[in-house]
């Protein structure tokens, strides 16, 4: 054990001692967490998608303004009932230079379909069948489903060499990275990949994600210049940053719906009454500016403003704060001196505070809140699984695709922990999946309508990711899924 | 001698078996599954169902106990579930980065206990000596989590002196050492200030002294041999809770060593990580237990072993 420790520390003394010059090219990036396995099939941590967008790419990828792009697919191709994709692979290599095949590609996708094998294998049970063609993979559907393309820029659906092993602590993809070394609990070193398809070559030859949980310790290792990248900055840190001389902070929405979920099958919150009274008593402004510092956006419904195209912007006067009119909705209800218990995960702080701040807002209209914080193990079984709660709060994370948020609100859903069902809901996206264009749009405005209406829960903010940088940093770009994009950097 | 080295090592064996029940079944007490805790808010009852099946978390407890506890004595580890990587790695990096700090940071506290120890005892009358306990004294109450971010703050990022945190080589152990070092000198120092005052009043101190030994051979010889007792003792003791790992300096300091990786572990209800890895240490301060009464005995006759 000695003898292992003691040449890491001479080499990295050396390289210390001799690597002055060459340090320009490289880039420290602080995260608070491991991630959980690089097997894109096996990870569900949003740590590891964090890393591994970099390293891995799909035969499309998400882009920063929630489309979608070719990548290792130059182009494809959808038959007229919509069922039938073919993708046509362009000429790319793997890291450990093999070049990708048909086979590779099938190899991935079947993986990532297969139940026995795949952790989200149910999120690609649209597919029927991958088979391979000359130069080009064709996917059959057993419907048409307009969230299918977006569905393939998710890490499961990841392409690797079909016969690679011990993905989940070596991954080989084709991205503008790869993994070089992980060392747990302290860094992950990633170093550029010369040969990708696109030609070109990212600015930054090594970056380092080095792991530091305490939120203080990052902004202290950014001022002494030891890491020049923060991309999850904590709100409650912002202000040792904000005016530091040399450091930048970049703002933008998290694409995370953070919402008091109602237990809408325990009375008295099977009345839609009682929940809207819940809505209108709570002065979101006061919470915004008390747990986030003003760093969010106040959400009507389910989905964020970073879902650009799908967004309905005309809810904003449904819910508005009117403490009056939540008491009179109480008293037609009968309940003006409810007492209920509001469950809080102690991991979030940001939840916990806006929990805190909740339950005052909600007992000046008399109600009493009591209030238990949980860890988030706890949480995970009682309120998500056992859906044993009456009022609680969380963070759901966005994806590209408005289909895979909105389908957690209809009856049926195993996610759909709130117990909320509206037969006209489970119609809408039932014909969502099917619809293109200006119709599917229409579709999840109506949707996003009905959730602000019947309240599954009551919708708060989409909370700012707040990447701060050395300012010397520049090209960084924000998506509303959770990834750093290390190749657009440069300074 | 003999029938006492048997006797310890009987009682070594079955503390080591209690403790791994001890940890295997409240592990499994604590709420929290694991295999929702890796699956979160997008897992499906499907992929839960054959993640618990995966994790052999399907099976009766005891059965489960037994298999891991043959597998841990034969070696087999296995992979830890929140890293997807061998525990024997994780653990093997882990581990002698804790012990290191923890050996550095009670030997310089010890170092710099002594002198003041001392000092405060012989001179206890003087104002440095004052001066010197209340410095004691504040060093106790300050929270560690604080010093470490002021030690940061002033030679990381004001000097850039040394590094802000990471482990980097022997560099990136001072900060941590002087903060860990600072309460524990306080205590060893107290202790030492203690012991010595009392064998200062005792009659064969007096009789040394009437026999016209000088002050230094009556201090070292005489009163620091009996005096160290408590200390040494008191200094044992931080050695075996720091070996466990420092979480709250790990954290501040972003050390990869075992506190850290144990938090993460019990977060994640990682049990094939967390019970190894607590096994280990109590294997480790059992030893050191052992060994260090075995050490007391040879500084002092009256507890020898027959």
């Amino acid at each position: 054990m000695w003898k292992r420790m003691l040449v890491p520390v001479v080499a990295i003394w050396i390289l210390c001692t001799l690597g002055g010059g060459a340090a320009a090219q490289v880039l420290n990036i602080a995260i608070p967490q491991d991630p959980d396995s690089f097997d894109p099939i096996k990870t569900v941590a949003a740590a590891t998608s964090e890393v591994a967008f970099n390293i891995y790419e799909g035969l499309v990828k998400a882009t920063p303004d929630g489309g979608v792009e070719p990548a290792l697919a130059s182009h494809w191709t959808v038959d007229e009932e919509g069922t039938r994709y073919t993708f046509y692979l362009r000429e790319a290599f793997f890291h450990d230079g093999q070049q990708v095949t048909v086979t590779d590609v099938v190899t991935s996708l079947n993986r990532a379909r297969d139940p026995e094998l795949a952790v989200r294998a149910g999120e690609l049970d649209m597919i029927k069948e991958v088979t391979g063609l000359e130069d080009a993979v064709q996917i059959e559907l057993f419907e048409p489903n307009s969230a299918f393309l977006y569905l393939l820029t998710e890490i499961y659906a990841s392409i690797y060499p079909a016969g690679a092993e011990d993905l989940s602590r070596k991954p080989v993809g084709t991205g503008p990275y790869y993994l070089a070394e992980w060392r747990p609990n302290q860094s992950l070193e990633l170093r550029r990949f010369e040969h990708h398809w696109s030609g070109q070559v990212p600015y930054f030859a090594q970056v380092n994600f080095l792991i530091i949980s305490d939120e203080n310790s990052m902004v202290l290792n950014l001022k002494a210049g030891r890491v020049q990248l923060i991309p999850r900055l904590e709100v409650s840190v912002l202000h040792q940053v904000a005016n530091s001389p040399g450091i930048k902070v970049q703002a933008s929405p998290m694409n995370l719906v953070q919402l008091f979920a109602i237990n809408n099958a325990r009375p008295p919150f099977d009345d839609q009454r009682v929940r809207r009274a819940l809505a209108l008593g709570l002065n979101r402004e006061e919470i915004l500016i008390g747990a986030a510092w003003g760093q969010g956006i106040l959400l009507d419904s389910a989905l964020s403003p970073a879902m650009a195209g799908f967004y309905n912007d005309q809810l904003g006067e449904v819910n508005p704060y009117d403490p009056e009119q939540a008491r009179e909705l109480l008293r037609a209800a009968g309940q003006e001196n409810l007492r209920f218990t509001l469950t809080l995960p102690a991991n979030y702080p940001l939840h916990v505070q806006t929990g805190e701040l909740a339950a005052q807002q909600w007992e000046r209209l008399g109600l009493k809140v009591d209030l238990e914080i949980v860890e988030w193990g706890t949480w995970l079984e009682r309120v998500y699984t056992q859906r044993d709660y009456d009022v609680s709060i969380i963070g759901l994370a966005g994806r590209l695709d408005p289909h895979s948020i909105l389908v957690r609100y209809t009856t049926n859903s195993s996610r759909n922990f709130f117990n909320f069902s509206n037969t006209r809901y489970d119609e809408l996206i039932e014909l969502g999946i099917r619809a293109q264009g200006e119709e599917r749009r229409a579709i999840y405005l109506e949707a996003q309508e009905i959730l602000a209406r019947e309240l599954p829960g009551v919708f708060i903010m989409d909370p700012q990711q707040l990447a701060a940088m050395d300012e010397r940093i520049q090209g960084w770009r924000s998506y509303p899924t959770y990834v750093v994009d290390l190749a657009s950097l440069y300074q | 001698m003999k029938r006492y080295l048997w006797r310890r090592a009987g009682g070594f064996l079955l503390t080591a078996v209690l403790v791994s029940a001890a940890t295997f079944f409240v592990l499994q007490v604590l709420p929290g599954d694991p295999a929702l805790l890796m699956l979160g808010t997008e897992g499906s009852p499907e992929a839960y169902a054959r993640l618990r099946q995966e994790l052999s978390l399907d099976q009766p407890l005891l059965q489960r106990y037994l298999k891991w506890f043959s597998a841990f004595l034969a070696g087999q580890w296995g992979n830890s579930w929140r890293y997807s990587l061998p525990v024997r790695e994780l653990v093997g990096q882990a581990f002698p980065l804790s012990f290191v700090l923890a050996l550095l940071a009670v030997g310089s506290a010890a170092l710099a206990a002594l002198p003041a120890g001392m000092y405060m005892a012989v001179r206890s009358d003087r104002l440095g000596s004052r001066l010197l306990s209340l410095f004691t004294q504040v060093g106790l109450g300050l929270p560690q989590f604080w010093v470490g971010i002021l030690l940061i703050q002033f030679f990381a990022v004001q000097l850039r002196l040394l590094p802000a945190g990471g482990y980097d080589g022997w560099r990136s152990l001072i900060l941590p050492v002087a903060t860990l070092a600072l309460p524990r000198t306080a205590v060893l120092g107290r202790f030492l200030r203690a012991g010595v005052l009392e064998v200062l009043g005792q009659d064969y101190v007096r009789f040394a002294r009437s026999k016209g030994l000088s002050g230094t051979t009556v201090l070292f010889k005489h009163v620091l041999r009996n005096a160290a007792l408590g200390p040494l003792t008191a200094a044992g003791v931080q050695f075996a809770q720091l070996v466990a790992g420092t979480i709250v300096v790990e954290q501040v300091f972003g050390l990869p060593g075992l506190g850290q990786l144990l938090l993460n572990g019990v977060f994640q209800r990682d049990l094939p990580l967390v019970q190894t890895a607590v096994m280990l240490v109590v294997l480790v301060i059992l030893a050191f237990d052992l060994a260090f009464d075995l050490c007391l005995g040879m500084l002092d006759p009256r507890i020898r072993y027959e």
